[in-house]
């Protein structure tokens, strides 16, 4: 997967184009708009992420010339986070945006929304290793044995697994899980983790929640 | 099109003075003249009638009309001078006496038997009085008339001098409006000077207040309520940009001092680790500040979603949220909200999260948390009431403003940088509500009341 970064920002080109290198991306930088049109007009990428704030031609200009000739997925990053941005942004044609400063593991959930192609699966069973999730019947369970769980512990232990192997931060987890989207300075969801994990991981010995340290949680075989 | 109008107000005031001066001395002075007119005529038609009357007994008294013919003198002298004229008329139209100094024509006019007065029936400026009498077999007719000439001129000189008296007036009426009203709006110059003195840097100053002048007086004490509010305002903003630099320093010292007395030899990775978590943590605490100012900053202006909202779907919701971190604590969270209410359903949501992490973070272990709703006449109050600490009377007041925490060495890595309640607080004057707060033995109780 190529991804085609447009950020001036020589940190933030940096720390991104070794990320998502690292998540086995084949990234492409630009540091100018100018740049960026080039490159998007000479090669394919399957995502751009396009930083609004540019010298010569700012983001907003190349998005328009971008969507002129093709429907590569765009990301857009934002240090305003007025509405009106986020709006002329979507309405220029980009797919998604994320305001500065965001979480790395955030910025690699959406990249990997975007590129995900197709209609998402519905899917209804999960595995992974011995547990086992059916959604239809709400049933969970590890080596056969079933695991009782609340509603809540349901629904979070069914984002982890549906994006299993991803990081997921904690505003993430208190977006989907409980319609909270805003950062509310509590450790709720550090709590739920720890009682979801004492049902899930503690009666054995293969433990499949893992916290990413100043990121977030993953459910993984390994880490 | 505009209207053209003098700017100053002096000169308006000068022009509208000068305007109604001359609407009422004119209508004086057509008044005065109008009497005097009337006054005057009478007076000549009264000498008219009389001079008939006296022809008329003259006539009587005499022998014959050619014995008054040879003595002109007799009414000539009564005539006195050249306006009066005279007719004795028989009744073949034969002129038997004419006294006629101007020779205007002899009138033709219908007999009558009394005295009658008339204008010239041929339009000479003439007044007329005339009647019939019989001496003998004789039928006379007499005529008095007198030229009106000389009274138009004087009235014409009258009415001269009416106009100039009226122009001077408005003139004089100008002068003196513009003047009057120089001295009447100096007051507002001043308060002009005295206004465009107070800048940014000089908010303290206030306006003379106009004892004297009721409108003045009004408005300035309307201008210094404006510049108390905008004092009150920049200060408030400067005294947040001042805690706000303050709030970033503790974060950012943290980062630097920790990072540099670890690059100071070298480290296993664990340190390393540890200090980038660390790390972190801290930059998560000022991203969530910048967050948390930014949405005051919007909050206070923003436009409301206001939609009805299930209070008790709402209290569900929430519990359901914070249930984890309850139970740990032994806290029974008591949903008792009902109703339904007309509210931006995030923001409100916001602030109930907001005042339930407070409650879970300072309410005494193994007590319950309740929210419950209350009708107050036309008014909603959602509260949040929980057991534990008193919270000082001193630190009630304050509880709202940015920043401030009731025990300053207790800022937590995880609380909300003392911004949480100030931002319910400006939630709640978006929904033109207020949030109130009550602590004693009977618990604490944060109560959100929103105008029906």
């Amino acid at each position: 997967m190529r991804i085609l970064l447009v950020e001036d920002e020589v940190k933030t080109a940096d720390y991104l184009r070794k990320g998502l290198s690292e998540s086995g991306y084949l990234v492409e930088v630009a540091h100018s708009g100018l740049d960026g049109q080039h490159l998007a007009q000479e090669h394919a990428f399957d995502l751009i992420i396009l930083d609004v704030q540019l010298p010569g031609l700012d983001g907003w200009q190349l998005l328009q010339i971008i969507r002129r000739t093709q429907q590569t997925p765009v990301l857009f990053l934002t240090a305003r986070d007025a509405v009106e941005d986020r709006v002329k942004g979507l309405e220029l044609g980009a797919d998604d945006y994320l305001v500065k400063p965001f979480s790395y593991a955030e910025l690699l959930a959406r990249v990997r929304t975007l590129l995900r192609r197709g209609p998402p699966r519905e899917v209804e069973h999960f595995l992974l290793a011995d547990l086992h999730l059916d959604l239809l019947r709400r049933q969970v369970t590890r080596q056969g044995q079933r695991l009782s769980l609340t509603n809540k512990e349901f629904a979070l232990l069914h984002l982890l697994i549906s994006r299993e192997g991803e990081v997921l931060s904690r505003a993430q987890i208190a977006s989907q899980v409980w319609q909270m989207n805003f950062d509310s300075d509590t450790n709720v969801v550090d709590v739920a983790i720890r009682r979801l994990r004492a049902k899930v991981d503690d009666p054995f010995s293969l433990k499949l929640i893992h916290t990413v340290r100043g990121m977030g949680y993953t459910l993984a075989v390994q880490p | 099109m505009k209207r053209w109008a003098p700017s100053a107000l002096s000169v308006r005031l000068a022009l509208m003075f000068a305007l109604v001066s001359m609407l009422l001395l004119g209508a004086i002075g057509f008044y005065l003249y109008h009497a005097l007119h009337k006054e005057i005529a009478w007076r000549d038609d009264q000498a008219l009638l009389g001079r008939v009357q006296r022809m008329q007994a003259i006539l009587t008294d005499s022998r014959s009309i050619e014995a008054l013919r040879e003595r002109p003198q007799l009414y000539e002298n009564m005539l006195g001078n050249r306006d009066n004229l005279l007719w004795v008329v028989d009744a073949a139209g034969q002129v038997l006496i004419e006294i006629n100094p101007p020779g205007l024509p002899r009138p033709t006019l219908p007999a009558t038997a009394t005295a009658q007065l008339a204008d010239d029936p041929n339009g000479a400026p003439l007044r007329l009085a005339w009647q019939n009498m019989e001496r003998g077999e004789q039928r006379l007719t007499l005529i008095a008339g007198k030229v009106l000439s000389e009274r138009e001129q004087m009235l014409a000189a009258y009415r001269l001098k009416l106009g100039a008296a009226l122009g001077c007036g408005m003139v004089l009426a100008f002068a003196l409006g513009w003047l009057v009203s120089q001295r009447g709006l100096r007051p507002v110059r001043e308060l002009a000077q005295r206004t465009a003195a107070i800048d940014s840097q000089h908010l303290h100053l206030r306006l003379d207040e106009y004892h004297s002048t009721a409108e003045l007086q009004a408005l300035s004490q309307a201008l210094n309520h404006m510049l108390a509010r905008l004092e009150g305002g920049f200060g408030q903003l400067s005294r947040f940009c001042e805690d706000l630099a303050h709030e970033m320093r503790t974060p950012l010292s943290n980062l630097m001092g920790h990072t540099q007395q670890t690059l100071q030899r070298e480290r296993t990775v664990a340190v390393y680790e540890d200090l980038l978590v660390s790390n972190q943590e801290e930059y998560e605490r000022l991203a969530r500040m910048i967050d948390s100012m930014l949405f005051l900053a919007r909050t206070e202006q923003a436009a409301l979603n206001v939609q009805p909202v299930d209070l008790h779907a709402l209290g569900e919701q929430l519990c359901e949220y914070f249930e984890g971190m309850a139970e740990e604590r032994g806290v029974v969270l008591r949903n008792e909200a009902d109703g339904e209410l007309l509210a931006d359903a995030d923001l409100l949501r916001r602030a109930l999260a907001n005042l339930l992490a407070n409650a879970l973070r300072y309410g005494a272990p193994g007590q319950p948390i309740t929210l419950s709703t209350r009708r107050e006449g036309e008014r909603l109050a959602v509260s949040v009431h929980n057991l534990g600490p008193v919270i000082g009377v001193e630190h009630l007041p304050h509880l709202f403003e940015r920043f401030y925490r009731c025990d300053p060495s207790r800022a937590q890595p995880g609380d909300s940088g003392g911004l949480g309640l100030a931002i319910v607080r400006s939630i709640m004057q978006a929904h033109g509500g207020e949030v109130r707060v009550r602590s004693d033995e009977g618990g604490t109780a944060f109560v959100l009341v929103f105008a029906a």
